[in-house]
């Protein structure tokens, strides 16, 4: 296990540093789509009852060196039983007007189980589209947990087929929107068989004259008897300006099936700042720690304890208007 | 300690206190009782500076000045402390980050430095021991999932720990057995010094055979109507408060 070694990737003599800040992980970088030290596109292959020894981090960068649209992929295969946890970060290391779509192709063989914690912290004038295909067979376990720190548009799409019963799906999202940013969530999840069981949980929260959009499928087909699938959406308000749109879209062919949904969007419940501020806390920091209470129900998807502090720190310094890198970071542009 | 002279409050158009007169001096104890929707709720939260409420005439005067125009966090920093009669939940945020952020505040307005770890730490274990707290309470969110009684109890751990001039405890006595209720008041009467005072606003008799109060005042219709000593609480639970309306 290698702890606090600086890796120094070859970006062409730009001093971009990063000392892992988390135990007994690998860091892969993808610089303006091109795969650093391996081929393009970007593939994980894991054999069947294969363990990975060591979180996989993919740090997505992109810097002045191109400019232009940029589109790439990343193919995941978990063989049976296999299991492993990924990490992605999405980077703009300069000002251009940068135009990302990515591809992330997710195949989990019978049994496998999977982790994916995506964490999107870009500049105000990038746009970021993510398409997200998940196949999921027998047994098979997903958790996927999307961070939307900062970007200009942040656009997630993510199509999940559990095709093989007993597969289980837990996809959750915190998004974080000021100025005129736009993030949006479109999840499409099928339930194509029987005795699967899905969650979803996206969270915004929304200041100045933020956008963003949920929208939550889900459908379950005739046979797919015994489903359990369950999904909230929640927007917090910050000010008068922001706007939060939010579809739940169920079709449900099945008739033996337990399905909700919820989505609210509301302001900061008065009741709860008024008793931090009868304790003496100064009002803004107390509205400050009624935000950070309404992410963590998202963050606490985060099953790894050093990330998910990692990823409370971030989201905590981005929601009081600080500049949200990581302190492990030498360059300071997201 | 606190004066307050003629105070009036409304909510919107509706005026709930219609004047109300008061005088706590250190080391008293008063209790506030009365029938529902007389205003004692309302009273304590106006105290407490919630600004749902307009005090559209009258005084507060703490420690000999005005506080009607104070926020309620610079209230608390002057030493004022509410106990709410229902604790809010606030999930995600831990009692004890919660605790300390109030203290360590107190403490910079004081021109204090923040608590070390340790020292936090061994306050805290201290006055968890006043309301027979157990530690694992401090890594769970703020009320979350708490009992009745607990919920109360952490409400006295809280006051014990930013040791307020003037306390204001608002039906503390609601939803506690009486395991609970001793607990709590004895909780509340160790804090209990010459140089500060409490506010017990209660429905019923029971809680004031454990904390004593000097006086009792009876709220209706946003008056105090009556004022007499601890004996008058025997008198309501026997009779109710018809007798003194009709006074």
């Amino acid at each position: 296990m290698k702890e606090n070694f600086i890796y120094v990737p070859d970006l062409g003599g730009h001093d971009f540093r990063c000392k892992v800040p988390l135990k007994n992980t690998r860091q892969q970088f993808i610089v303006n789509g091109r795969v650093q030290g391996g081929e393009s596109p970007f593939t994980l292959s894991l054999k069947e009852n294969e363990v990975m020894d060591q979180m996989l981090q993919i740090i997505g960068v992109r810097n002045e060196e191109h400019k232009g649209p940029l589109s790439f992929s990343e193919r995941f295969h978990f063989g049976a039983n296999s299991k492993g946890t990924i990490i992605e970060c999405s980077h703009t290391f300069s000002l251009d007007e940068f135009k990302t779509e990515e591809t992330m192709d997710i195949v989990l063989e019978a049994g496998a189980s999977a982790e994916f914690f995506i964490m999107q912290n870009e500049h105000n004038k990038a746009e970021h589209y993510l398409n997200c295909n998940v196949e999921m067979a027998e047994g098979a376990s997903l958790r996927m947990v999307f961070i939307s720190l900062h970007g200009g548009v942040i656009d997630n799409k993510l199509n999940v087929n559990l095709n093989g019963r007993h597969a289980e799906c837990d996809l959750s999202g915190l998004y974080l929107t000021d100025s005129k940013q736009l993030m949006s969530n479109s999840i499409v999840l099928k339930h194509l068989v029987p005795d699967c069981h899905s969650t979803q949980l996206f969270k915004g929260i929304l200041d100045d004259e933020g956008v963003t959009k949920f929208y939550g499928g889900i459908v379950v087909a005739q046979d797919a008897q015994h489903t359990e699938a369950f999904q909230a959406n929640h927007n917090l308000l910050i000010s008068d300006s922001a706007k939060a749109f939010s579809q739940p879209q169920l079709e449900i062919y099945a008739d033996d099936v337990k399905c909700s949904h919820g989505a609210t969007v509301g302001r900061l419940n008065e009741d709860e700042l008024f008793y931090m501020r009868t304790r003496g806390i100064p009002v803004e920091e107390a509205k400050l720690l009624q935000q950070m209470a309404f992410a963590y129900e998202v963050l606490s998807h985060i099953t790894n304890e050093e990330l998910r502090e990692r990823m409370q720190s971030l989201v905590e310094k981005r929601l009081r208007g600080e500049f949200a890198h990581c302190k492990n970071c030498s360059k300071n542009c997201c | 300690m606190l004066t307050i002279k003629d105070l009036h409050a409304s909510v919107g158009e509706k005026e709930i206190l219609k004047g109300i007169n008061l005088e706590i001096k250190p080391g008293e104890v008063h209790a506030i009782m009365g029938p529902n929707g007389s205003g004692k709720s309302t009273l304590s939260a106006v105290l407490a500076g919630r600004e749902t409420f307009n005090v559209t005439s009258g005084e507060i005067i703490f420690k000999g000045r005005s506080i009607v125009d104070l926020t309620p966090e610079e209230r608390s920093w002057a030493g004022i402390f509410l106990g709410f009669q229902y604790p809010i939940e606030i999930p995600g945020v831990t009692n004890v980050n919660f605790i300390k952020a109030a203290v360590n505040e107190h403490r910079k307005q004081k021109g204090l430095p923040a608590l070390s770890a340790a020292e936090f730490l061994k306050l805290m274990r201290e006055k968890m021991a006043y309301v027979e707290m157990d530690s694992s309470f401090s890594s769970r969110g703020v009320n979350v999932g708490f009992s009745g009684g607990e919920k109360k109890r952490n409400e006295i751990f809280q006051m014990a720990m930013l040791e307020p001039d003037l306390a204001i405890l608002d039906e503390t006595d609601s939803g506690l057995d009486v395991d609970a209720l001793r607990i709590v008041a004895t909780g509340v009467n160790k804090m209990r010094r010459p140089d500060n005072a409490t506010i017990v606003i209660t429905h019923y008799q029971r809680l004031l055979d454990y904390i004593v109060p000097d006086y009792i005042h009876v709220l209706y219709k946003g008056r105090i109507i009556k004022t007499a000593g601890k004996e008058l609480a025997l008198e309501i639970e026997k009779k109710g408060y018809d007798w003194i309306i009709n006074e």
